[in-house]
């Protein structure tokens, strides 16, 4: 009997045998034809002419397809129509797809490629935030979210800083490239396995560009190496793709990205340009915020839209910000469109909040630790988001006082400020930042699942749902979920390759959403199987002669039996009572279906209770910088979080660690530049630089809360865990920028960036420097503090911090 | 003379004949060749550069009588690297009745694995270091790790996976086959390898002797050793080399000569194996191999290598630089030594003949009072290109300085001294007011470039400070 917490990943013995399948791994026969996509090389261009006859001729290609080859519609785009699967007069960014080819072979694929002739006018091209601004190249119209008046309580607020802050792209970097096998089935039939996030919006892509109907196509994902939101609508494209060559060659189809196409092709996580204002009283509590995010949108919409209103909707983080304004805007730019990433727009939001707050302690010589606390949402009052969301069940107090108290921050604090006195080359950081994470599609109706549950006469069970899994352990989670409800051992159960013939009109796995959704779902057909079986069990035991009866509802499910509570010598075990329905004609499987209850959100006024309910977390970091060479060292995290009662701890640790040091990455080495011409620049892992083992905390203690069950009724009162622990490696970067801060005695503020590479350290810290040796004190280059002017000459740090 | 190759894979030997593959060339490598087969499909493409670790392998070779277990990167691995080894993959690590070897059981009780693309890969590594550690240290754990990306799990559990699993001795089930794997290993005969297809040449030597003249014959012939920077020319830009000289097989490389006054360390000597006969007398050099690359890198990288490529941002070059190393260049009309400063002239391009091999590297032993000290300032601290790096060496007189090497890497289009700077330099005090104003002729020497790994203002400004963190290390050791 193994129902417990703690069993592995349900995949882990076929991950470390290297029996675990992917794309790439699955068997096909000899039929098999390698699919390449030929991509523009101009960020901005009209297609003059093309000829693909010579690539045609070359021995073992099947097919070379154009726009005119697309039989259904030439888009790809998930909500907004605007993306073509293939190129037609026009291509608006370098890695567009314009031409496919399908041949017996990887070199006949690239021989191919060279023999195609395309004649481009290049055009002027839009590469940065900036210029798509000047040139007011919006993607679609501006939003606003506002409570109070921003405007005239800054005019009033007695402190009011203002700044810039750019947050930069990154790369997802799943291990697994995009990668998609399409098999042709009879007449219009396609079978298509794919690495996506989304099979259901797959399938309805691939139907349309085949311009057949979604019943004729079949999409699974058995598993994906990694996925994170970028196969949340990007996995689509390739399906297309592959989809395409099949059925031009009637042949199996199978693409997969190479990672430096990967690189340049896929959107990344939009970078951000963000303006701000914020008043505050001498006690650095906030009065007004005025904020207005500008995103790189790419070239196309794809999520854009929504994932800047979960930014708008993270702008205020933790705290309560009485006059609030929040302006957004997406930017249309000749770059690859930019999809969805872990934390889907929350990162950048809370990534200028943290810089207010940051920055408010350093004006008025306060820790940036109280300014947080002092600014949280308060327990009973003050609580109300600027979107009219009631922050209900706060967990930020009694996180904070127990990581400050457990990481010991204001002894730490005090051997840093020490630290940073005796040593003029390496000086040391900490921050503590929290995260209040909102769980549910913001788009509301997708806050739905479905699942399929099958029982079998020889006691085992298939579980099928709508989830995908990329890693995350969401399987493991329905598995056991599953067992739980039949009261079986956990190897009774399997659960099945995402399937769209399975589990129909699914939404994508993504807000951190899959284990809420598609554990009630599986839950929810159990429960129908559960009924019926108890039914007929109900109706057996009371007709045989030993009264009384048994009631349905005294029926329970455990330990691989299934028995009448009131008369527990009434029992059988679960394998024989399946065999048994079979015979009495019962139906052991069963649809179940889920929608999140008491969510609802007017987008077009901002207002509403978008989410269901808030995920939070806390982290402490500390940091040490070489003030000549700009590296840091990560010397200590503390992390807290937040799962609510945990289904499996060892996987949503996993999901803690695994955000956290994916967020480090965001925050510190994965920098992405593109060079003048639009190229990508940093387009393998030679140069662009995710987290390796030497980059995780050297002291790393990671907590979930213990005995905390959600509120809110979810499945087995847990909590979501995929996207907030992401955000919590804004400790990181902030303890980086009080380590730089610490160069200048904390009297200026230093100029800092995300990512924050030794680069952006070095440089800063050299700025500084410069101001350092010149008498004037707090005057940062971005900041009109209307405090009197606080030039106590020679304040030192320690002094100013003392009593913290 | 043989024109096949053969090697040991799931327990047999392998014969492969290129003449007769129409699969398989003989710059395929050990990735795609086990790829073709459904029964290792474990073994993982991520990033066909030798970055990520998802392909990583393990081979074994008789090394003195043992078998020796090295973790190397399957995509960057010709076919004929692995002849007269066994190659051993994730499929082979259960036993033969099924049960998981320590480091897949750890991995799985603790939670290693997520997506498990990188999985297979880090199960090889770990399997290496299983047969070559016991009871590990953290650094030694987090080391061997360093050349696997792992995008999932925060690599806590792996590192813990590690620990506990290589406890054992370095004995399993591969410890009850040795004796087999010794004899077949013996079995395979360690002659030379010609192999000539319709548009490939490639020759893999066994003695130095041919391999001088094979250099002789085929002067246009690219040279490999480890080809961790030629094999991306494969996988990268899919070129195919005409002609390759292959000198993995030619044991007089891998000879380490160890004398009073220097270290004579064999061009074919993998970068880990020199790591520990340098670690004392040569701190500098050792400093910055122990971060060049990863594991699975250096197991296969060579210090000849890295002179061939005479890349700009090599790393090893600044610091020969700084030791007044010698580069022994060898042809059939003799030996030749050419000292680092006069042996690259230009972008890539150095006075080495096309007739003539590098052989090995003499490298003089610090003399009494020497100060060295190497950096790299690299985005990702590990296994990362530098985006300069540098080593300085001084000795001084009383606090004087009698005499300074300054070398750069990343600077320029070479590896570089800044003679403005050292000329500055000599005869002065050592000392901070001096090191601020030599710190500004650093621009004087150089005029870096921005790329994807920095801007040519960082670059500067951490080429300046380098300098002063010399001083300031310089004074704490004297």
């Amino acid at each position: 009997m193994k129902t417990e917490n703690q069993i592995p990943h349900d995949s882990a013995v076929g991950h470390v045998t290297g029996e675990a399948i992917y794309i790439d791994d699955i068997p096909v026969n000899d039929q098999l034809l390698i699919g390449k996509v030929v991509y523009s090389r101009y960020a901005h261009a009209k297609i003059k002419s093309f000829d693909l006859s010579e690539a045609k001729k070359v021995n073992g290609v099947y097919a070379v397809l154009c726009y005119k080859d697309i039989p259904g519609h030439n888009q790809m785009g998930p909500v907004i129509k605007d993306e073509s699967v293939l190129a037609e007069n026009e291509v608006t960014f370098i890695g567009q797809a314009m031409f496919l080819i399908a041949a017996e072979t990887e070199e006949q694929c690239r021989e191919a490629e060279k023999l195609i002739k395309i004649e481009y006018e290049p055009l002027d091209a839009i590469l940065t935030i900036e210029k798509a601004i000047e040139k007011n190249n919006l993607l679609g119209p501006p939003r606003e979210m506002k409570r109070g008046d921003a405007d005239s309580a800054l005019k009033s607020s007695k402190h009011i800083i203002s700044g810039e802050l750019r947050t930069g792209a990154q790369e997802h970097w799943y291990l697994e490239t995009q990668a998609c096998l399409s098999v042709p089935g009879e007449g219009k039939e396609i079978n298509v396995f794919s690495s996506s996030q989304h099979p259901s919006e797959t399938q309805a892509l691939v139907a349309e560009v085949l311009g057949i109907k979604k019943h004729e196509v079949v999409v699974e994902v058995k598993r994906m190496g990694g996925g994170f939101g970028g196969k949340e609508t990007q996995a689509n494209h390739v399906a297309c793709w592959s989809a395409l060559l099949c059925h031009a060659t009637k042949r199996p189809v199978k693409i997969r990205l190479f990672r430096d196409d990967d690189m340049i092709m896929t959107g990344k996580r939009h970078r951000y340009l963000t303006k701000y204002e914020a008043g505050f009283d001498d006690d650095g509590l906030i009065n007004a915020v005025k904020l207005e995010f500008n995103s790189d949108g790419g070239a196309a919409t794809d999520l854009s839209f929504a994932i800047m209103e979960r930014t708008m909707l993270h702008a205020d983080n933790s705290y309560y910000i009485p006059n609030m304004s929040v302006k957004a805007l997406v930017w249309k730019t000749n770059l690859p469109s930019n999809t969805a990433f872990r934390g889907f727009g929350g990162p950048q939001g809370m990534a200028a909040i943290e810089t207010i707050i940051d920055k408010i302690g350093r004006a008025l010589k306060k820790d940036p630790a109280e300014i947080r606390h002092k600014n949280f949402y308060g327990l009973n009052d003050r609580n109300i988001t600027h979107y009219g969301q009631t922050v209900e069940h706060n967990r930020l107090y009694l996180i904070y006082d127990q990581i400050i108290k457990s990481s010991e921050y204001e002894k730490r604090r005090k051997e840093i400020n020490d630290f940073n006195i005796k040593n003029e080359f390496f000086k040391k950081g900490i921050a503590v930042t929290p995260v209040k994470f909102g769980i549910s599609f913001t788009t509301t109706f997708l806050n739905q699942a479905g699942a399929l549950v099958n029982v079998y006469t020889d006691g085992t069970i298939l579980v099928n749902h709508g989830g995908t899994e990329m890693g995350q352990g969401l399987n493991t989670k329905m598995q056991q979920i599953a067992a739980a409800e039949f009261g079986v051992s956990i190897d009774r159960v399997k659960v099945n390759a995402t399937n769209t013939s399975k589990v129909p009109n699914t939404s994508a796995t993504a807000a951190s959403s899959g284990s809420d959704l598609n554990g009630m779902a599986v839950k929810n057909a159990i429960d129908i199987i559960k009924e019926r079986i108890s039914k007929e069990l109900a109706q057996i035991w009371t007709q045989q002669p030993s009264n009384p009866p048994t009631l349905q509802q005294s029926i329970l499910f455990k330990e691989d039996y299934i028995f009448d509570s009131d008369h527990p010598e009434r029992k059988i075990s679960f394998s024989d009572a399946m065999l048994q329905m079979n015979l009495r004609q019962v139906s052991l499987s069963a649809a179940g279906f889920y929608k999140t209850p008491t969510v609802g959100w007017d987008k077009i006024k901002g207002q509403g209770k978008p989410f269901f309910y808030y995920s939070f977390g806390m982290a402490v970091s500390e940091v040490m910088i070489d003030i000549l060479t700009g590296q840091y060292t990560l010397l200590r995290t503390d992390i807290l979080q937040d799962v609510g009662d945990s289904i499996n701890s060892g996987i949503d640790m996993g999901q803690v660690e695994g955000g956290f040091v994916q967020g480090i990455g965001w925050c510190t080495t994965e920098e992405i530049k593109w060079d003048a011409k639009g190229n990508l620049m940093n387009h393998s892992p030679d140069t662009y630089k995710i987290p390796t083992v030497q980059d995780i905390p050297k002291d790393f203690r990671v907590k979930l809360m213990e005995g905390v069950p959600n509120p809110v009724g979810t499945i087995r009162r847990s909590k979501a865990i995929g996207e907030p622990p992401f955000m919590l490696a804004l400790s990181v970067w902030l303890a980086i920028k009080d380590a730089i801060s610490a160069v200048g005695n904390h009297k200026f503020e230093p100029e800092f960036s995300l990512p924050a590479t030794n680069e952006t350290i070095l440089l800063s810290i050299e700025k500084l420097k410069g101001k350092f040796h010149s008498p004037t004190l707090y005057e940062s280059t971005d900041s009109k503090s209307r405090r009197p002017n606080p030039s106590k000459g020679g304040e030192s740090e320690v002094s100013s911090r003392e009593g913290i | 003379m043989r024109s096949t190759i053969s090697f040991i894979l799931d327990g047999k030997i392998v014969d492969l004949d290129f003449k007769n593959s129409k699969q398989f060339s003989p710059t395929s490598t050990a990735l795609n060749y086990l790829r073709s087969f459904p029964a290792h499909k474990g073994v993982k493409e991520g990033c066909a550069e030798g970055d990520c670790g998802a392909c990583t392998v393990v081979l074994a070779e008789l090394v003195d009588n043992k078998i020796t277990f090295r973790a190397v990167d399957s995509c960057l691995i010709f076919l004929p690297m692995i002849h007269g080894k066994q190659l051993i993959t994730v499929e082979n690590l259960k036993t033969p009745e099924g049960i998981l070897h320590p480091v897949q059981q750890s991995m799985v009780d603790l939670y290693g694995s997520q997506c498990g693309f990188c999985t297979p890969g880090i199960i090889m590594t770990m399997f290496a270091f299983y047969k070559n550690y016991d009871k590990p240290s953290r650094e030694q754990i987090d080391d061997a790790l360093t050349g696997n990306l792992c995008r999932c799990t925060g690599y806590r559990p792996i590192v813990e996976a590690a620990a506990k699993s290589c406890v054992h001795n370095c004995v399993d089930h591969f410890t009850n086959d040795e004796s087999k794997i010794i004899k077949f290993l013996k079995s395979i005969s360690k002659e030379s390898i010609h192999i000539q297809t319709d548009n490939q040449k490639y020759f893999r030597p066994a003695s130095l002797g041919e391999a001088i003249s094979l250099k002789h014959q085929h002067p246009e012939a690219i040279i490999i050793s480890g080809a961790t920077d030629i094999a991306l020319r494969v996988t990268k830009n899919h070129e195919l080399l005409k002609e390759i000289i292959d000198l993995s097989g030619v044991e007089e490389l891998k000879v380490i000569t160890q004398t009073d006054s220097s270290i004579e360390i064999g061009a074919g000597v993998s970068l880990n194996d020199i790591l520990l006969p340098i670690e004392k007398d040569f701190p500098a050099l050792h400093e910055m191999l122990k971060i060049f690359g990863s594991h699975q890198i250096r197991n296969l990288a060579t210090l000849g290598g890295n002179l061939g490529s005479a890349s700009p941002i090599g790393d090893t070059l600044p610091i020969l630089m700084a030791y007044n190393a010698g580069v022994v260049l060898e042809s059939l009309n003799g030996r030749r030594v050419i000292p680092l400063n006069d042996y690259i002239i230009g972008y890539r391009k150095t006075v080495r003949k096309p007739d003539e091999l590098i052989t090995s590297i003499i490298i003089p032993k610090l003399t009494n009072g020497s100060i060295i000290k190497s950096y790299k300032v690299s985005k990702r601290k590990d296994l990362d290109i530098s985006t300069l790096s540098a080593c300085f060496r001084i000795d001084l007189d009383g606090s004087m300085v009698k005499s300074i090497i300054l070398a750069y890497g990343g600077m320029a289009e070479r590896t570089k001294r800044a003679f403005t700077a050292e000329q500055f330099l000599l005869g002065k005090q050592w000392e901070r007011k001096i090191i601020e104003k030599a710190m500004t002729l650093i621009e004087k020497d150089f005029t870096p470039i921005s790329d994807a790994r920095g801007s040519a203002e960082f670059r500067l400004k951490a080429a300046q400070n380098l300098l002063l963190k010399f001083l300031i290390e310089t004074k704490g050791t004297n």
